[in-house]
């Protein structure tokens, strides 16, 4: 036999203990890791975060109303350099009034504003997030006033790169340590030398040799040392034992036979047949009692040798008793003897024990041959087998001599028959008790209410387990028609290939499309309750979605692998552009030439300023009040440079003419009411003017601002599976082509064969192409402050004098 | 009666031999499985007590087969080995009945006496013990010549217990033997039935015995 390997190693046991020791020290230093790893990253990411504070801070001044700020788009594109956080910003005088941003944002509980930038951690609308709360003096007429900027952003980039710090920071600890345990392997092994040491001596040993192990052992181990001289003396002690109970049945078994022997030879030298005939019944007799001691060796034997638990099983004791009592009945002997059995208190099922069927029928059959040895030729023997909760009772009783109370623990001893006239084997009992404590059940011998012995063996019943069947409901019947809402702000006739394309493909399904202008989608979804709100948002203006999303409104999705974007055109995996629409300056080649439109953006004032008169009321652009893509593209405009207040006046000396949409400017161009238009939707201008000859597209080309639709799944869609499959198709493959081939769209992904002028001249002269980024970037012109005063001015400069709200 | 003995140790077969044949039986031995089994192909015996142990095949094998030729010869196992399942299969494969090792000459003799009465029961239409005298076709049983005035269903009863005799019977067995299935008798019928019967057998060796809980047994008193 050998020792299971993977339960006792010491040398595991010592390995895993010192393990646990460095994964507590790990744990220990995984904590203060864990600390250092946030501070580093809140040290970046503050610098993020202070840096925008600053350059807000600086654009500070104090106007005729007050303190006011020019929002710097620099304080939104340093906190862009984080590409995961959403963001939120608020700039006011400190217990006065507010100046822009968001007014509820919360204040540090303990911290008094100062010049110098204060850090902070706070939930703000069911997110984490870090502030900056810095202030600034400003020398207004009244005197010297405090402002105050507060910027914070949500911590999921802080949170990454706190793991990513604390991972590899564990991971070379981690390291140390397995180099660590692997001298820690080595000592063990070298200090377990001694133990090996007695293991090849007692393997060397005959079995015959019971020596204590000899030789010193090292202090540590001399406990297991005793423990095995203690055992292997012990082990001497048993064998005496055994060699004891050896002679004794050899004694037994001899003597029985010498008495036998001795009868025979009597009987052969007898002097008359009647004397040998007596001898003879008396051998007889003998040999009948050297059987039955022969069968109760043999029973005991097989008794012990079945006592360990492995032959045991789950059975059934009653049909087994039944049995084995319809067995014992052929015996001639039983044929005076009155056998019962009750069976009645115990029901099917109750009487199911761990128990080996031999161990318990030799029992059973010991007893009954003990009644008939020892009782009266017309015993009574009465069989009982009842149960209650924990247990089942066997019982024998018979009518017979019994055993007197003090008797009864030698009764239970080996070779010890207390009748000296039936002269048992004084083995019965013995197997009796065997077997109850190979059963690990209770043996109660007592005075039965027959008059003689009462024996009972109690065993553990198996109480049957209740199989709880677990039932999985699936949700039943087949799949409802669904309805999947959007709410965009596209055309729906734009967006009809698509939506009929993805309803082909999901049967069932119904898409219920809403359509609305961009500032009106924004305040909708603004306004409308949680609970109201689509599917999906689609909107062709970006910096609006950017401000949704920003607000926490998107669900975040895992879009298929097979779907690559361009980094500019997704933010958090909640926002994703699927369109690439350029703007355009769409003009009438009857009313100015190719030629003299200018190249450049910058030459676009002073063309249009020369022309003042030609071109008067003749020009078109968006009403950037109104539209959000008219205002996206003007403020990305502004960005680039262009001096966009010099433009809006020289736009408005010329009386520009404002339109609400694409459609208008192309139609009005066509009439021959516009000259030319700028900052039209390249691919809406495309597909309009492919069917009148008088119209073209002109590019710029110093650079084209791209402009891409973008979709986003609200919080709380009803159907977010169902909208995410959308969002994968609209980005797919298919999706792409089909807004290639079937829609006035441009694709995100660029098809392999341009469809149109417009797709080929995009191929041919890509780098012109300036997409607008998905940042918080965006925000800065949504800025309420900022807006009015961008808006404010394109008003006065086009001579529309508006009250302020 | 005719007995075969097939066992291969001689000084065991011996003394088996010379008891029964001093209790006036003619008793043939054997030695060897497979020659039993030629024998036992040929002629016909009245016991057979077959050993397990053979050389040859086995007492099972020979069992096996003397029974696929639907012969019903009463057969007594006598087997050294006590394991329970070794009888099971023993009985499975067709045994009347079984000893183990060493065996008792009185019991030997008993247990033989008892298939053989119950052989006599099936086999012939006139059961007999002492003054009790069965006539099965007849379906009357007399004690010393007398009618002892059985109804019906006491002789069929007297039947049952005289083909099973020896073997413990259940209450339910013998009730499921006596009626038919729409009788649906109470237990308490079959009770009084037996001891109606016992009563009208007295005066006669055949003993109706009765283990409480466990059923019923026949036995005829001298034979033991």
């Amino acid at each position: 036999m050998t020792t299971d390997r993977f339960g006792h190693s010491l040398q595991r046991r010592l390995l895993i203990t010192m393990a646990a020791g460095f994964v507590i020290l790990l744990l220990l230093i995984s904590v203060l890791l864990w600390t250092y790893a946030r501070e580093a990253a809140n040290r970046t990411h503050d610098l993020l975060l202070a840096g925008a504070a600053l350059s807000i801070l600086e654009r500070m001044s104090v106007g005729p109303e007050g303190a006011t700020v020019d929002l710097p788009n620099s304080a939104m594109d340093i906190l862009s350099l984080n590409p995961l956080d959403r963001v939120q910003y608020r700039v006011f005088v400190p217990g006065q009034r507010e100046i822009t941003g968001t007014p509820d944002l919360p204040l540090p509980s303990d911290a008094t504003l100062s010049a110098e930038p204060i850090f902070y951690e706070v939930d703000y609308t069911d997110a984490a997030f870090r502030f900056v709360l810095q202030g600034r003096q400003l020398n207004a007429p009244d005197g010297r006033k405090w402002v105050a900027v507060q910027i914070g952003q949500t911590v999921e980039s802080r949170n990454a790169q706190q793991w990513s710090f604390f991972a590899a920071g564990l991971a070379g600890l981690a390291g140390l340590s397995l180099i660590g345990l692997g001298f820690v392997w080595v000592a063990i092994r070298t200090s377990l030398a001694p133990l090996r040491q007695i293991a090849s001596d007692l393997g060397r040993r005959e079995p015959g040799d019971l020596a204590p192990v000899g030789g010193t052992p090292p202090r540590e181990i001399s406990g297991l040392f005793d423990a095995i001289n203690g055992f292997i003396a012990r082990l001497q002690r048993s064998r005496a034992l055994t060699e004891t109970f050896i002679a004794d049945v050899a004694h037994q078994t001899r003597t029985s036979l010498s008495a036998l022997q001795g009868h025979l030879s009597l009987a052969a030298d007898a002097e008359n047949l009647d004397k040998m005939r007596a001898r003879l019944i008396k051998a007889d007799r003998q040999a009948l009692r050297t059987v039955r001691l022969t069968n109760q060796l043999l029973a005991n034997a097989m008794v012990i040798h079945r006592s360990d638990r492995t032959s045991l099983r789950p059975l059934a004791l009653k049909p087994l008793v039944r049995d084995t009592l319809a067995e014992s009945l052929r015996d001639s002997r039983m044929r005076n003897v009155t056998l019962s059995f009750n069976g009645d208190g115990i029901a099917e099922g109750d009487d199911i024990v761990e128990g080996d069927p031999l161990s318990v029928r030799e029992a059973l059959r010991n007893l009954i041959e003990n009644a008939l040895l020892h009782g009266p030729r017309d015993n009574t023997i009465a069989i009982t087998l009842d149960a209650d909760d924990q247990n089942v009772r066997l019982s024998v009783e018979d009518a017979g001599p019994g055993i007197a109370e003090a008797d009864i623990p030698k009764a239970m001893e080996r070779f010890t028959s207390l009748s000296e006239k039936t002269k048992g084997s004084g083995l019965g009992l013995s197997i009796v008790k065997a077997v109850a404590e190979g059963h690990s059940a209770d043996l109660q011998l007592r005075r039965s209410t027959l008059g003689g012995l009462d024996v009972t063996l109690i065993f553990r019943r198996i109480i049957p387990l209740l199989l709880v069947l677990l039932c999985t409901v699936f949700s039943a019947g087949a799949t409802q028609a669904q309805t999947l809402t959007i709410h965009s702000a596209t055309d729906t006739p734009a967006m009809t290939p698509l939506l009929e394309a993805f309803e082909a493909r999901m049967p069932g399904l119904k898409i219920e499309y809403t359509e609305f202008q961009t500032v009106d989608l924004y305040r909708s979804m603004l306004e409308l309750d949680r609970a109201n709100w689509p599917d999906v948002v689609i909107s062709s203006a970006m910096d609006l979605q950017v401000d949704l999303v920003n607000r926490g409104l998107a669900r975040r999705i895992s879009l298929p692998s097979s779907v690559s974007l361009p980094a500019w055109a997704t933010w958090r995996s909640e926002l994703f552009g699927f369109t690439f629409e350029p703007a355009v300056v769409v003009y009438d080649h009857r009313a100015v030439s190719d030629e003299e439109l200018p190249r450049s953006h910058r030459d676009l004032a002073t063309f249009v300023r020369e022309n003042e008169e030609r071109f008067r009321g003749r020009i078109g652009s968006y009403d950037i009040r109104e539209s959000g893509v008219g205002y996206l593209y003007s403020t990305q405009d502004s960005l680039q440079g262009l001096q966009a207040i010099r433009l809006f006046e020289v736009l408005g000396r010329a009386d520009l003419k404002t339109y609400c949409c694409t459609s208008d400017m192309v139609a009005a161009t066509a009439r021959g009411d516009l000259a030319f238009a700028i900052n039209v939707i390249g691919s809406y201008a495309s597909d309009l003017t492919e069917d009148t000859s008088h119209l073209r597209l002109h590019f710029f080309d110093d650079y084209n601002l791209v402009m891409s639709r973008t979709a986003f799944i609200p919080k709380t869609a009803r159907h977010a599976d169902l909208a995410e499959q959308f969002m994968a198709f609209l980005l797919s493959k298919e999706g792409q082509r089909i807004i290639a081939e079937e829609t006035p769209l441009l694709p995100l992904i660029p098809s392999q064969v341009p469809h149109s002028q417009i797709e080929r001249h995009i191929r041919d002269t890509r780098g012109t192409f300036l997409p607008i980024r998905l940042t918080p970037g965006l925000l800065t012109f949504l800025d309420a402050l900022k807006r009015e005063e961008f808006l404010t001015s394109w008003d006065t400069s086009l001579g529309r004098h508006r009250q302020r709200p | 009666m005719r007995m075969l003995l097939v066992e291969d140790n001689d000084e065991l077969a011996e003394t088996i031999v010379d008891r029964l044949r001093a209790e006036g039986h003619s008793v043939d031995r054997e030695r060897d499985g497979n020659e039993a089994n030629e024998l036992l192909r040929h002629f016909k015996f009245d016991i057979i007590l077959l050993d397990v142990n053979l050389p040859g095949r086995n007492g099972y094998e020979v069992l096996r087969s003397l029974r696929t030729r639907a012969d019903e010869t009463p057969v007594i196992i006598l087997t050294a080995r006590s394991e329970i399942d070794d009888r099971v299969i023993g009985l499975d494969a067709g045994a009347d009945d079984y000893m183990v090792k060493p065996v008792d000459f009185r019991e030997l003799s008993a247990r033989c006496r008892v298939l053989a009465r119950r052989r006599a029961g099936s086999a012939s239409n006139v059961f007999s013990a002492g003054p009790l005298c069965f006539d099965r076709a007849a379906k009357r049983a007399t004690i010393n010549g007398q009618d002892a005035q059985m109804r019906a269903r006491e002789v069929q009863l007297l039947e049952i217990l005289i083909d099973n005799m020896g073997r413990m019977l259940t209450k339910e067995e013998v009730a499921d033997r006596l009626y038919t299935f729409e009788e649906a008798p109470s237990m308490n019928a079959v009770e009084q039935l037996v001891t109606r019967l016992r009563r009208k057998l007295e005066g006669s060796p055949l003993v109706i015995k009765t283990a409480r809980g466990l059923g019923y047994m026949a036995y005829v008193a001298d034979d033991d």
